[in-house]
């Protein structure tokens, strides 16, 4: 092995820090890591010091404008979103409750190095419609909300994930295996979180959350605690 | 980013028009699509947009913030289409790693990108080879020890002295 290729003295562990910054560990290692993270000053040091590096990164792809069309459509959205939350807020008497769960989702996804699950474009229209929720197994209440064919989860009281666990959202359409919905969030305090379903739920059965590992999973690992039906 | 916590829609527009670019070719860099390229950014403006009264300057720069949520959009779907479709690994390894070959075609204005590109392009290829399937293709460092056929330390290691490099030759122009 050439000079360099070793890990630092001090801390076998600290060859994982590259891999780790760039999101190239197993998601088993990942959580191991990260866990020696929090006792590990070298390795801290060793992370501190590579992820400018990555955070360079995205620079090094060929630079190009965002299309006029993406622009309009991003303005439209937000534009949307402006006029809808006055009302929704009035309606459902849930004001901050979104802010907190974006608190609790953009910390997760901070710490965890995991993408925000997000709606696009939900409409907080009067019209949407509302579905309760089953929860199984643990404590709480959920609620699904869907407007224009896209959805909100809310839910109330929830009990936190297992420690090292996250609560991970899944799409079932009808006679198939569930789907990742690419959204893993966590609870505030009080249990309650808001989060916003990425795509359309057109031609899906089904809306179920499990506990997964930090991180996420491929195919659930769990039984459902939340299980929201469509049809 | 105070006028956007304002609900400030012009402000916001100021922010799109600074970020909107770096984010959308971040995006497609990942991706090879211009439509899903185009989702992920609105999803992560959307969320700059929804979650801007919790933003955090001490944590990083709006940019920062910004490309990672773009980044982990972006490898997120690219493996869920890879468990979906059974991509096969080598037409993307082809296609993604072009990326460097086509530099030299693209007009270049942003000073900062062009360093960056450069500093990566004089790192040694093993190195910015596997740091480019990491970063950009969203594979472990196990799967890319199988895919050249190397130990898993090696690429670790290729990993950490890319790495190195690249902060060393881009200095102190990047932020801690």
């Amino acid at each position: 092995m050439r000079a360099g290729e070793h890990p630092p003295d001090g801390c076998e562990r600290s060859a994982d820090a590259a891999a780790y910054v760039l999101g190239a560990l197993e998601p088993a290692e990942a959580e191991a890591f990260r866990q020696h993270l929090a006792g590990c000053a070298l390795c801290q040091e060793e992370i501190d010091s590579l992820r400018p590096a990555v955070q360079a990164l995205p620079m090094s792809a060929p630079q190009r404008p965002a299309p006029r069309p993406l622009r309009r459509r991003v303005m439209r959205a937000v534009r949307a979103e402006l006029r809808a939350s006055a009302p929704r807020r009035r309606a459902f008497a849930l004001r901050g409750l979104r802010a907190r769960a974006a608190l609790g989702g953009i910390a997760a996804a901070a710490a965890l190095g995991i993408g925000l699950g997000v709606g696009l474009g939900l409409s907080g229209s009067p019209s949407g419609r509302l579905i309760r929720a089953q929860v199984l197994g643990i404590s709480g209440s959920a609620e699904l909300r869907l407007s224009s064919g896209r959805g909100e989860l809310i839910v109330r009281h929830l009990s936190p994930p297992p420690p090292g666990e996250v609560y991970e959202v899944w799409l079932k359409p009808p006679g198939s295996k569930p789907v990742p919905a690419s959204v893993l969030f966590t609870v505030d305090q009080r249990g309650e979180a808001v989060v916003g379903l990425p795509g359309s739920l057109r031609g899906i059965g089904a809306v179920m959350v499990t506990p997964e590992p930090r991180g996420g999973t491929t195919a659930p690992t769990h039984s459902p605690v939340i299980v929201a039906r469509l049809t | 980013m105070e006028l956007v916590r304002g609900e400030d829609v012009r402000a916001f527009e100021v922010v799109f028009d600074r970020h909107g670019g770096a984010a959308y070719s971040l995006a497609y860099r990942i991706c090879g699509s211009r439509s899903r390229a185009e989702d992920i950014v609105q999803e992560a403006f959307l969320a700059l947009w929804r979650n801007s009264a919790r933003y955090d300057p001490l944590r990083g720069s709006v940019r920062a913030w910004i490309l990672s949520v773009v980044h982990n959009r972006a490898i997120d779907a690219l493996r869920r289409e890879a468990v979906e479709a059974q991509r096969v690994r080598d037409e993307f390894l082809s296609e993604q790693l072009s990326g460097s070959e086509s530099t030299e075609a693209e007009a270049e204005k942003r000073d900062d990108a062009r360093r960056v590109r450069l500093a990566l392009e004089q790192l040694p290829s093993e190195q910015r080879r596997v740091i480019e399937l990491a970063y950009f293709g969203g594979f472990t460092h196990s799967e890319i020890a199988g895919m050249l056929g190397l130990p898993a330390g090696t690429v670790k290691g290729r990993m950490r002295l890319g790495l190195s490099k690249l902060r060393f030759a881009l200095g102190a122009g990047l932020a801690p």
